[in-house]
């Protein structure tokens, strides 16, 4: 509700400026890449409203971003590369640009169309959408130029659309869910909602660049023994003792990172969702963030937006195709059995099991791409999660973001610590890939061939 | 024109207002005004940052009333709790004229948080005292539980701390009884726990006593002291951190004479039954006794329902019963998190109101799904009593809580993103968020044969409210049970019964037992009259934080006169008091009557019988619910299989048991002493792989000894799959068998079924295998197979030639071959799950379905069919094993129950989708969550539990080009029962009678000598939404007089058993019934 004041705020303000312009020069409409932010921001809203998991979200992302982009490939094909025939399982669009056509709006159409189809609360989207879309007519587009945009972002999306509904998504709806096993060490759903494990196949999502789910398989955690003398206890003492020795700044640290989607709260009775973005969420934030704060125009913005989303997808395949092989006990369920049995972590524990760290592999594939995209040396205020009660905090490069993300979940009591080292090398080994294998630069796309 | 269109209103108006006239006047409760009464007390309840739910998570359970006379005066007089304000006691002057003396009486308003009082007589002085329990931390000041002593003349002294219980912590309700039989009473002090609840701990964890626990405290009164000790470690009762008590009773639940208890906990934790080891201990035997219990059981009631002399147990939940407040609320644990629970050792748990009904004290069966009682909303104080004098005793449920935490939107869609709102005041704004709703309590009429309606409404008692606690009590001394009940926010309810003018006749009994237990607490008071007998207790503890009043008031209906009284006393002995007309007040002094022996109920010692040296070990590799998440029971654990014949030829019936995965079968031969020993036969062990689950000895390859058919399924492997294959096995008539491996065809499907006769009249068996379930399809068309025998034993696929190419036979669970027309020749009768009784006659080379009259709505769940002349009118009759009526899913020929099965979105894997009618509704069973699982694409359709809860219509969840692919199968009927043939050839249905009803029948056995049908079930194959359904002995009866008539077997009373199946076996001469159980033992049926 509050984001919709706000909506409609800047919606007022820019009716009043343009209020007084005679002349209707819209080609300036949307020029760098804020629209595209606002409706980012909107699909996260969406997002964390129709309660989808982490892994979820990075393919909601990927897609619509994608979209976007080929729509700035199609209409400036001299500086931007298609990715559609880079990709897995994609066939290059062939498209001719119609005239008449003002290309970021139909960028924006074909993202929100994308967007809308992958989720469930199609009419957040359509409002949010139909009131940009009157907001973009004020500024003075024509009626025959925005029909033309629109179906041109159409053409566009459909394309992308139909790339999507092959990725197994679809089919992955009614694999069997996932069976809990007793066997020592392994995972166990976790209090307070004990959920089931979430989206156990999911390397059966066709992935971007990635040659199979497990290309980059991490090295296993260290061997599960209840022992007090072993390496496993050992670690899941650190996790506990961290906590409970947790100064200030750890704990803003991982209060900051915490991204859970889906934070059950209950008391007696009582029991409510509390939802934050994703960590595919806070990292598509960063890369708008990013793309604002290096002046891009809006083609440099869904290319960074599109390149983060794909980093994602990737990262979140590889690491849960490692989390269902190792399927680790959480450090909540193991420090109840033997350590402290009233012990409860920082964070909410998420339900799926513990190796490799989600947050840390799709942190570190994320920065690597964005450095690539802006330079490691970037001076980063990520605004990301005020709206969510959360300060600003700074950072002087993409890795050292993704190195705080990381550490994040140890401060936060729901990861071991190796599960976050081999999951940052996990994700820079997926970003690495990426850059390798695809590019958005025409002339590189011609030497990868 | 206007005139005949107004004319017909004009009629109805009239109608509606004399309707209205009539109803007001056969209100049999006349709600009465605080002006009235004189009762203003009102639990008003105040919110805020310091408490509130958030901070106190019982901050709406709201406070007790108890009711008992404290002057001796012959009226009963009223205690209310308060939880922010004062307690109030009220002096009853008569004629419904209340006077509140907390003040004058020493009743302190003490600012503590009060939640359960109870009236009993501890110090042995003849007047009643008053206990009251508090919480601790909570209010405005500290709370620790209160004993006023009655000192006579309406005075009270606070005296807990001086009888050493005054315990500070979390109390919810305190019970007096003697446990013991010293003559004093005793203390259970119920208490609850305020840590999360919602973190499982390990089941044993309730071995480890906690302060926080329940308590016993064993009053010293007998022994010449003054006050309590604290026993609670040494009598075996629970006192951990686990426990969440709402509720608690005590009764002697299983018929030994001595007072048991049943405390009902909230939340994870198990009820609690514990039995009296007749020592001064306790042994907590729930799971002997009771298959179920409610998941958040609340407050409590044990009493006779049903004039059997046993006490029922009635515990309330949550469950809305409004169908669109049910589907938009919290309903049952998600399948993930129930079996998590079950590994942690939990008990099982529905979130339902649970009514025990007690089979002669062996064992409970649960109805209130039968009963119709099982859904009243958030609930707290269920009380057993007869409304209206009628006889019969009727069920009152307090309901309402005033902010409703299991609305499912705002659990997961209230919370939105708020930055800006300090921590505090977000607490408020959730806490404001909450939705609230206020209806009114449930007054359960009984109708005879254990069915109740609500009818609050024609009674006068639906006022809306949040209630809690509440009474019974006779408070103008008039023969009838006026009803009290404590309200949040609004002013307590005091109705006044007006049964003195129904006619019905009543009897009042107070009793006097000195010098200790003065009223005699804890007595069970039995009148017998007319061949029947009405049994009560006399409780001071019941419902919610309640208690009701030592004078017990029994309807009689039309009963003039009584024949005699039994009274038990609680310290053993019994004696029998000369009966009295109604419409008396009786006292019975302890005494005076006539001694008589008590006689426990006898655990049948039946002479030992040959045990049959054999256990079925089921071994579930599949998870079902994994697999098929909507499928609505599993198919994975089918067998054990058994077959009898006497394969030696020695004139003894021998057995065929086949065992699950990786359990070889075996054949036992009879000896002549009527053992059973094992014949070698190491091919079983071999092909030990395959789940069994149905056998069968014939003569398969004419060589005139018995072979063995058996059939495997278990749903675990594919179609196809090698250890799907049937098997048969052919015998060298001494009891050895060698598998025949060519003999049948390939085919591989999850068999349920082999009928066996000579179809195409050539002289050697054939066989119908039928297969109840494609593997991880539910609801898919499975093929069953019609092979014809070559005469030496080997079986050829004939059903396309028989059937067509494209038969639809649809999954079935049980066939049979037998002439039903008189023809000479077999039909075939089959049925299954969504299934109508199917008759095929075989002409000419062709199969050719009969469907005789009688049969169109016979579809339901049929699982199991017998064939037998039952009423000896030449004709065979059709006797059919069901899923039964103690089931959520109610079916009828006007309101069929509905398998659409589709994949609805296209994504390879089938939907079972069962649509069911809830009112004139006809919504999906399954909750919006489980299908989302499933159909994510539904979501988009219906974003909030809200509007998912106005589906009425499957058109409303599907486009209906979908919903007209879909294979839509109907239930009609779902009761067990005869399908009687008629002269004519048509069938008409007679059901079992109700208790046969109460769990699916999985078996039936017919034997013709004794013309004695053995019945069997219970299921626990059931998902977690339907729930395990186990509350039905293995049952004989015979027909007689157009009815049946039970047969009271070695069984009878034991409910858990899930029997597959049931052969008629002669052993030595006699004839018995043989009943195999999944993944247990063999039982003799006799």
């Amino acid at each position: 509700m509050r984001t919709f004041k706000i909506t409609l705020k800047a919606f007022f303000l820019v009716l009043l400026a343009f209020a007084c312009q005679e002349k209707k020069d819209y080609s300036q409409a949307i020029s760098d890449g804020r629209y595209f932010h606002q409706a980012q921001k909107r699909i996260t809203e969406v997002i964390i409203h129709d309660i989808f998991s982490p892994p979820v979200a990075a393919r909601i992302y990927s897609y619509s971003s994608l979209a976007a982009y080929e729509v700035a490939a199609a209409t400036d094909p001299t500086h931007y590369a298609s990715l559609m025939g880079q990709l897995n399982g994609s066939e290059p669009i062939q498209v001719t640009v119609p005239e008449g056509i003002y290309p970021p709006l139909s960028a924006l159409a074909a993202y929100y169309q994308v967007g809308t189809a992958l989720i469930f609360s199609e009419k957040m989207m359509q409002e949010h959408r139909d009131k940009v879309f009157a907001e973009l007519k004020e500024k003075g587009i024509p009626d025959e130029v925005f029909e033309a945009s629109l179906a041109f972002g159409k053409e566009i999306a459909d394309h992308v659309i139909a790339y999507s509904k092959k990725d197994n998504y679809h089919q992955s709806r009614s694999f069997p869910k996932y069976t809990v096993v007793s066997d020592a060490g392994t995972w166990q759903p976790t209090p307070p909602a004990y959920m089931e494990a979430i989206e156990p196949h999911w390397n059966k999502i066709r992935t971007f660049v990635l040659d199979s789910a497990a290309q980059f398989k991490p090295l296993p955690p260290p061997p599960f023994s209840t022992d007090p003398n072993s390496e496993f206890f050992k670690l899941a003492k650190e996790v506990y003792e961290a906590d409970i020795n947790a100064t200030k700044e750890n704990k803003d640290i991982a209060m900051f990172w915490d991204c859970n989607p889906y934070k059950m709260n209950v008391k007696g009775h009582v029991m409510f969702a509390e939802k934050k973005i994703t960590p595919g969420g806070h990292w598509m934030s960063i890369a708008s963030i990013a793309a604002a704060g290096a002046g891009k125009d809006w083609k440099g913005t869904v290319e960074a937006l599109a390149l983060t989303g794909i980093s994602l997808n990737e990262a979140f395949i590889s690491c849960w195709d490692e989390k269902y092989r190792s399927k680790l006990i959480r450090p909540e369920t193991y420090i109840n059995q033997h350590i402290d049995e009233n012990w409860v972590p920082l964070l909410q524990t998420p339900p799926f099991p513990e190796h490799t760290s989600g947050h840390s592999v799709a942190s570190a594939a994320s920065a690597y791409t964005l450095a690539q995209l802006f330079g490691d040396e970037f001076h980063l205020v990520d605004s990301s999660e005020v709206d969510y009660g959360l300060p600003i905090r700074e950072f002087n490069s993409f890795t050292e973001a993704a190195k705080e993300a990381a550490i994040s979940r140890f401060y936060g009591g729901i990861h071991y610590r190796p599960a976050i080292e081999y999951g940052v090398t996990q994700g820079t080994q997926v970003g690495e890939l990426i850059w390798k294998k695809i590019s958005t630069k025409p002339d590189q796309v011609a030497m990868k061939k | 024109m206007n005139k005949l269109v107004y004319w017909p209103l004009g009629i109805c108006l009239l109608f509606s207002s004399c309707k209205k006239e009539a109803e007001k006047e056969s209100n049999l409760f006349t709600l009465l005004s605080p002006e009235e009464t004189g009762v203003h007390f009102q639990n008003t309840l105040n919110s805020d940052s310091e408490l509130n739910i958030l901070e106190y998570l019982y901050f709406y359970n709201g406070g007790g009333v108890a009711a008992g006379d404290i002057n001796n005066d012959g009226l009963v007089d009223l205690f209310f709790t308060g939880n922010q304000v004062p307690n109030k006691l009220y002096l009853n002057k008569g004629n419904f004229q209340f006077e509140d003396i907390s003040e004058s009486a020493g009743i302190t308003a003490d600012g503590a948080w009060s939640t359960g009082v109870t009236f009993a007589d501890v110090n042995g002085d003849g007047l009643l005292d008053i206990y009251v329990c508090q919480v601790a931390e909570i209010g405005k000041t500290p709370g620790s539980n209160k004993l006023y002593l009655n000192l006579g003349q309406n005075k009270f002294k606070e005296s807990a701390e001086e009888y050493r219980v005054d315990f500070r912590g979390y109390s919810t309700h305190a019970l007096f009884f003697d446990y013991d039989r010293d003559g004093d009473l005793d203390l259970y002090l119920l208490n609850h726990n305020v840590k999360s609840p919602e973190v499982f701990a390990q089941a044993e964890k309730r071995t480890q006593a906690d302060p926080s626990g329940d308590k016993l405290f064993k009053n010293l009164l007998a022994e010449g002291k003054k006050g309590f000790v604290d026993v609670t470690e040494s009598v075996g009762i629970y006192s951990s951190i686990l426990g969440f008590g709402l509720g608690v009773a005590a009764e002697d639940f299983n018929g030994d004479g001595w007072l048991d208890l049943y405390v009902s906990n909230d939340f994870t934790e198990n009820d609690y039954l514990y039995l009296n080891n007749q020592d001064g201990t306790f042994r907590e035997a729930l799971q002997e006794l009771i298959t179920s219990t409610s998941r958040y059981s609340m407050g409590n009631d044990a009493a006779d329902l049903n004039g059997d002399g046993f006490p029922e147990i009635f515990t309330t939940d949550m469950l809305p019963e409004d169908p669109e407040i049910w589907m938009k609320s919290v309903g049952e644990d998600k399948a993930e998190v129930y079996q998590i629970k079950e590994r942690f050792g939990y008990a099982d748990q529905y979130v339902r109101n649970h009514l025990q009904l007690n089979r002669n004290g062996k064992g409970f069966s649960e109805i209130a799904l039968f009963s119709e009682v099982f859904a009243s909303d958030w609930s707290w104080s269920p009380l057993i009593f007869d409304f209206d004098n009628d006889g019969l005793m009727d069920i009152h449920v307090t309901n309402g809580i005033t902010k409703r935490p299991n609305d499912l939107d705002f659990i997961q869609y209230s919370q939105d993103v708020d930055a800006k709102t300090p921590m505090e005041e977000l607490r408020k704004k959730q806490i404001d968020m909450l939705p609230q709703l206020k209806i009114a309590n449930f007054a359960w009429r009984n109708q005879g044969d254990l069915r109740f309606s609500n009818e609050a409404k024609s009674l006068g008692l639906n006022q809306e409210s949040y209630s809690n606690g509440s009474t019974y009590a006779d408070l103008d001394n008039d023969g009838d049970l006026d009803l009290i009940i404590n309200n949040i926010d609004q002013p307590a309810f005091i109705y006044q019964n007006h049964s003195e003018k129904s006619g019905n006749h009543f009897l009042r009994i107070n009793l006097e037992s000195l010098p200790t237990n003065s009223f005699g607490i804890g007595s069970k008071v039995t009148l017998f009259a007319e061949n029947r007998q009405f049994a009560q207790r006399i409780s001071t503890s019941r419902g919610f934080q309640s208690g009701t009043s030592t004078t017990l008031v029994y309807g009689l209906g039309k009963v003039e006169k009584i024949d005699s009284i039994e009274v038990f006393w609680p310290e053993g002995e019994r004696e029998i008091f000369p009966g009295s007309p109604s419409n008396q007040s009786l006292l019975l002094q302890k005494g005076k009557g006539r001694p008589a022996a008590f006689l426990p109920i006898q655990g049948s010692n039946q002479p030992t019988f040959p045990t049959i040296p054999w256990k079925h070990q089921e071994k579930n590799e599949v998870d079902f619910i994994k697999r098929e998440y909507l499928a609505p029971k599993s198919f994975t654990q089918m067998g054990p299989a058994l077959a009898v014949g006497d394969v030696n030829g020695d004139g003894l019936e021998d057995v065929y048991l086949g065992g699950a995965r990786d359990q070889a079968g075996v054949v036992l031969l009879q000896q002549k002493n009527g053992e059973f020993l094992e014949a070698e036969n190491p091919i079983f062990q071999q092909l030990a792989k395959a789940e069994d689950v149905v056998a069968e000895f014939a003569d398969l390859n004419g060589d005139g000894f018995l072979d063995l058919f058996v059939g495997s399924g278990g749903n675990e492997n594919p179609s196809g799959d090698l250890y799907n294959f049937d098997r048969i096995f052919l015998g060298d008539g001494q009891g050895h068998f060698r598998f025949s491996m060519n003999s049948l065809p390939p085919i591989g499907e999850n068999t349920s079924t082999v009928a066996i006769a000579d179809v195409d009249q050539d002289g050697d068996l054939d066989l119908f295998i039928g297969s109840s379930v494609v593997t991880g399809d539910y609801g898919a068309n499975p093929k069953s197979s019609l092979l014809l025998n070559n005469g030496r034993g080997q079986f050829q696929d004939m059903t396309a030639y028989y059937f067509g190419q494209d038969v639809a036979l649809e999954m079935i669970n049980a066939s049979r071959f037998s002439d039903l027309n008189g023809d000479g020749k077999p039909e075939l009768i089959l049925s299954g799950d969504w299934n109508a009784l199917r008759v095929f006659t075989f002409e000419n080379g062709k199969a050719v379905e009969l469907s005789p009259k009688g049969l169109e709505f016979s579809a339901g769940w049929i699982q199991a069919l017998e064939i037998a002349d039952v009423d000896g009118n030449g004709k065979p009759d059709i006797l059919v094993g069901n899923l039964g009526l103690n089931s959520k899913l109610k079916a009828s020929r006007e309101k069929p129950v509905w398998l659409y099965h589709h994949d609805f979105d296209g994504n390879g894997q089938a939907d079972p989708l069962i649509f069911h009618h809830m009112g004139e509704k006809l919504v999906p069973f399954a909750t919006r969550d489980d299908l989302i699982r499933q159909i994510p694409g539904i979501k988009k359709k219906h974003t909030s539990y809200a509007e998912y809860a106005q589906i009425s219509k499957p058109e409303d969840l599907f486009p209906s080009e979908e919903l007209q692919k879909a294979r839509k199968l109907p239930a009609y009927e779902f009761r067990s029962g005869v399908y009687l043939q008629q002269e004519d050839g048509s069938f008409v249905f007679v059901a079992f009678p109700q208790e046969l009803q109460l769990s699916p029948v999985g078996a039936l056995a017919w034997e013709e000598t004794s013309k004695t049908l053995a019945l069997g079930g219970n299921s626990k194959d059931l998902r977690v939404d339907l729930g395990k359904s186990r509350n039905l002995s293995p049952t004989l009866l015979q027909w007689g007089a157009g009815s049946w008539d039970l047969i009271p077997n070695a069984l009878s009373g034991q409910i858990t058993p899930e029997i597959r199946v049931i052969r008629s076996i002669s052993v030595q001469g006699k004839q018995y019934f043989l009943g195999a159980e999944n993944n247990g033992s063999i039982y003799w049926i006799r």
